[in-house]
């Protein structure tokens, strides 16, 4: 039972295949030696575990690096390396036996998680690299081929010569021809050399750029009849080859992280499009609905954690089961709000906004008084912690899901306001709210669930937010300003418009990023954005809402 | 208004029969810290730390024979206020000392105040150096013991590019200035060092590595910069973004698939305490360095660190939160500070400021929990210098250790540039 789970976990971790524990049994026997051992004979120990170990064993290097292996002293005064996902305390616990996958129990008050040294883990990366050389995964094997190659030793690219015909797909190809390129940079010379250089251009290899650089400074600084010019002319084409690929993986990648920016921005400022832009609520207390949305995220992580662990499938659960939570959280407190405060003052907004900002602050400190003033923080589930590479971009697993989840709630948002019942009912109110009530709709009850829909929409904001930073009692407020930047930008009583203006603030600023640095960056996007609302007033796309006239 | 009145006149009542009931054998000491604001999560451990440190002298009879009474100032991550309860401090409650201050700018806001009253300030968080008032003695980190003792390290395990990033104030960017200027003396060249420069009119470089502003959460631009920095192997990063920023920081570093085994991230601003909000299992091999460990395995640490967590348990000491305490090093510089002073009074055989000052000014030591601390004439302190890698628990393993290291404020263009 102990032993399915456990590899689940691995399974889980490093993305591998399958796992035998009949094959893991030889090198975890050694390695389960050196965990016990130390100094020098650690070294030799782990250097036997690089030759008995199978592939399947790299997990469990893993698993030590991240502390889940502990030394535990039995009452027969022996130690035993176990594998313990746990916190330390007191009483009796069991746990598998590193050495041969027995489950044994311990006293946990005589038992602590055993790290490896700097020394142990440079040794196992090495081991590491050289058993993901037959990992199932192509990028993972054209990584190790990459970094054994920038190792530049004889052992190394012998390997990886002699694994370079195995591969069959293009991407692992690519990745052992940049490796074995890389290593004959150092080791061979003349024609080789070259033969080396131009293939690295042609792979448009970022991992070499730095070593070319270097040559190609160290052969100019020569005395001008010991150059070797067609040397200098290959690694000059080859490093024009690779910055050109950068510059064209620089372009798409910002536009990318523009993107994600946006969506963000775009999560962060639906609710306030909504209780601001269409019911004309000067809402200061939204960023404290994000809020909430953030601790009810942090409140479901805390039950998975006490009831399935801080890791393992189970646990990464929490996130979903966490998103409606946090929405139906947020909506019941927009809603009860809407009704104790907002209702009683639709026709003064200079009241709501000193009211809600009011709000805003016993919110705040009631946060305080709940979880201390110190933020909490929420674990990203293991799905979420990954990256996908694309030709060179990084595309990380949580950004790509924010960009997905912008795109879900603002559809199901304009679905709610465009196909159903609700949202008609909900639109005229908006538009003529006299009119509506008078042809039988109750507008008391459409405002409740109006506000309450765009509060819920910050909760969600807030879930997503516990997975970019922590979650604390004023993390709401460093995004009000934006919001309401995006919503006026966008244009006020417009979905759209705020979606638009989310992309379009995202992307710029992230393009200004590299060249003016985060602070000046940041600035001249607050500029271009107040000359832009200068020049049109009502915002990118004014809509003609009369609510805001009367 | 009536109420007012008598709440006023009674508090004063009570003052008075409180200062009559302690008398003559105690001595005021001040504690100026942010209780509230943003800055109260790092420094209301620093209070708590120097109560404990007054209740242990005050249990072993006080210093010169009088009991210490503390006088606790909330200077509310508010600068200005930080001035004014300074100026309360010296010229109403009348201290013999004052502990405190965390930012730098608090600290340059409260030196005018110290100056003009000559009170005398004890000062333990790490800075940037370029500057020694004659009030104030800085127990804290100088630049040589934390930020050149890392880049030696690191140096010395291979690393040949280093990429700056801190959040944009006087000392990230101070101290990678120093750094700056210290990595072109150990001949690294100028384009080994990333986050970019910005120079002045005359071509003078006057900011060096890439800053964030306070609380800035989108760090996919620099991460990705750092990923393409870092491509070619070789490649560390110096970190000095201070505070929650570094959430999102090292959640975008590892999403990035950057590990500490090819490209180690060193942070200057984090500490244990820090930790305890940080997400450890992204942080795993990445480095740290500081003059204190909680880890350190010294008998005098483990009683430091056992009398501490006993004292929590029984203290009554309002507002103290009790629960998965931990203790760092602006902690223990407090403590040492603490301790120093007690020295150099029972030295001067008196409490007034010149002779106290003298007497630490005169090379005094201290058997601290980090190992001896000794005061010199700069006002600095001689201290030990560990650096660390981070464990999945948030605490440091010592990998390197520097001892008895000299503080030394003044370090910009003292490094000579290799030709």
């Amino acid at each position: 039972m102990m032993r399915a789970r456990l590899l689940a976990i691995g399974l889980c971790l490093a993305g591998l295949g399958k796992l035998s524990a009949h094959e893991a049994s030889k090198g975890s026997a050694v390695l389960a030696q050196a965990v016990l051992a130390n100094g020098e004979e650690r070294t030799k120990l782990l250097d036997e575990f690089g030759t008995e170990a199978a592939f399947a064993d790299s997990a469990l290097v893993e698993t030590w690096r991240r502390g889940e292996i502990w030394i535990a002293q039995l009452p027969d005064g022996t130690s035993e390396a176990i594998v313990y996902n746990g916190q330390s305390g007191t009483g009796a616990a069991s746990a598998v036996r590193l050495r041969d996958a027995a489950t044994i129990t311990f006293d946990l008050a005589q038992a602590g998680p055993s790290n490896p040294d700097r020394a142990s883990r440079k040794l196992l990366v090495k081991l590491t690299n050289v058993l993901a050389l037959k990992h199932p995964s192509d990028r993972n094997r054209a990584d190790a081929a990459k970094e054994i190659g920038l190792q530049q030793d004889e052992e190394g690219l012998r390997v990886l010569e002699e694994q370079l015909p195995k591969q069959t797909s293009d991407a692992a190809r690519r990745g052992f021809e940049e490796g074995i390129a890389l290593a004959q940079l150092k080791l061979t010379m003349g024609e080789d050399r070259i033969k080396a250089v131009n293939k690295l251009g042609e792979l448009a290899s970022l991992t070499s750029r730095d070593q070319l650089t270097a040559m190609l400074s160290e052969e100019t600084a020569k005395p001008a009849e010991e150059q070797d010019a067609a040397l200098i002319k290959a690694v000059s084409t080859a490093l024009g080859l690779i910055a050109s690929h950068q510059k064209v993986v620089d372009g798409v990648a910002t536009l990318f992280r523009g993107l994600s920016l946006g969506s963000v921005l775009l999560v962060v400022a639906l609710g306030l499009a909504i209780t601001f832009g269409l019911m004309g609520v000067i809402n200061m207390a939204h960023g404290e609905f994000i809020t909430i949305g953030g601790y009810t995220c942090f409140l479901v992580q805390s039950w998975f954690i006490s009831h399935y662990g801080s890791s393992g499938s189970s646990f990464d659960r929490y996130f979903m089961v966490s998103l409606p939570l946090c929405f139906l959280a947020a909506a019941w407190v927009g809603w009860l709000v809407e009704w104790c405060i907002v209702r009683h003052l639709y026709h003064r907004p200079l009241e709501s906004l000193l009211a809600t900002w009011g709000l805003s602050m016993i919110l705040q400190q009631a946060f305080r008084l709940k979880f201390g003033a110190a933020n909490v923080q929420v674990s990203s589930p293991s799905w979420l912690a990954g990256n996908y590479d694309f030709m060179g971009i990084t595309l990380g697993w949580n950004r790509l899901f924010v960009i997905a989840f912008a795109l879900v709630i603002l559809l199901g948002t304009l679905l709610v306001m465009a196909k159903t019942r609700v949202g008609l009912q909900l639109r005229a109110v908006m538009q003529n709210r006299r009119m509506a009530a008078s042809l039988g709709i109750r507008t008391a009850r459409m405002n409740g669930l109006t506000f309450a829909f765009g509060s819920g929409l910050a909760g969600l904001a807030g879930a997503f937010l516990s997975q970019l930073g922590n979650v604390g009692p004023s993390m709401g407020q460093s995004y009000i300003v934006d919001s309401f930047m995006i919503v006026t930008v966008g244009g006020v009583g417009n979905l759209i418009g705020a979606a638009l203006s989310a992309l379009g603030i995202g992307t710029v600023d992230q393009m200004l990023q590299p060249l003016l640095g985060p602070v000046m960056g940041k600035i001249t996007t607050l500029l271009a954005i107040i000359l832009l609302l200068q020049w049109k007033p009502g915002g990118l796309f004014p809509s003609r809402s009369r609510n805001l006239e009367g | 208004m009536k109420a007012l009145w008598i709440k006023l006149v009674a508090s004063l009542f009570a003052a008075a029969s409180l200062s009559a009931a302690r008398g003559e054998d105690t001595v005021k000491v001040g504690i100026l810290h942010s209780l509230s604001g943003t800055m109260a999560i790092s420094e209301t451990s620093l209070r708590d730390i120097l109560i404990f440190t007054f209740d242990e002298i005050n249990a072993k009879g006080g210093v010169l024979g009088k009991k210490i009474e503390p006088v606790v100032a909330d200077g509310a991550s508010d600068w200005p206020l930080f001035a004014e309860k300074a100026e309360q401090l010296l010229t109403k409650d009348k201290v013999s000392a004052v502990f405190g201050c965390w930012t730098s700018v608090s600290r340059k806001s409260v030196l005018p105040v110290f100056e003009k009253n000559k009170g005398l300030l004890f000062y333990p968080v790490q800075y940037e150096g370029e500057e020694m008032s004659p009030n104030i003695f800085y127990t804290a980190e100088a630049v040589n013991q934390q930020a050149t003792p890392a880049v030696d390290y690191l140096l010395k395990e291979g690393y040949k590019k280093f990429y700056l990033i801190g959040t944009d104030y006087v000392y990230p960017q101070t101290t990678n200035l120093v750094l700056l200027e210290y990595l072109l003396s150990k001949g690294i060249p100028i384009a080994n060092i990333g986050g970019g420069f910005r120079k002045d009119a005359k071509g003078e470089i006057i900011s060096a590595g890439k800053y964030t502003p306070f609380g800035h959460t989108d760090f996919q631009q620099i991460v990705a910069e750092i990923k393409e920095f870092s491509a070619g192997g070789k490649a560390c990063v110096i970190n000095t973004i201070n505070g929650d920023s570094n959430v999102p920081f090292f959640k975008e570093i590892a999403a990035a698939g950057i590990k500490s085994d090819n490209c180690p991230i060193v942070s200057f601003s984090l500490s244990e305490d820090e930790f305890r909000a940080l997400p450890t299992k992204d942080l795993i091999g990445h480095l740290g360095c500081w003059t204190y460990f909680m880890s350190l395995d010294t008998p005098a640490n483990k009683k430091f660190v056992g009398d501490f967590q006993t004292w929590l348990t029984k203290t009554d000491y309002p507002g103290i939160k009790k629960e998965n305490r931990v203790t760092c090093s602006p902690m223990v510089l407090s403590y040492d500070g603490v301790y120093l002073w007690k020295a150099a009074v029972e030295k001067a055989g008196s409490f007034e400021v010149p002779k106290v000052m003298a007497a630490l000014q005169g090379g005094l030591s201290f058997d601290g929990p980090g190992g001896k601390v000794t005061s010199q004439k700069n006002h600095h302190m001689t201290k030990n210098v560990y650096i660390g890698e981070t464990l999945p628990t948030g605490q440091f393993q010592v990998v390197k250790s520097f001892d008895n290291v000299v503080g030394e404020p003044f370090l910009k263009g003292t490094f000579k540039k290799k030709k």
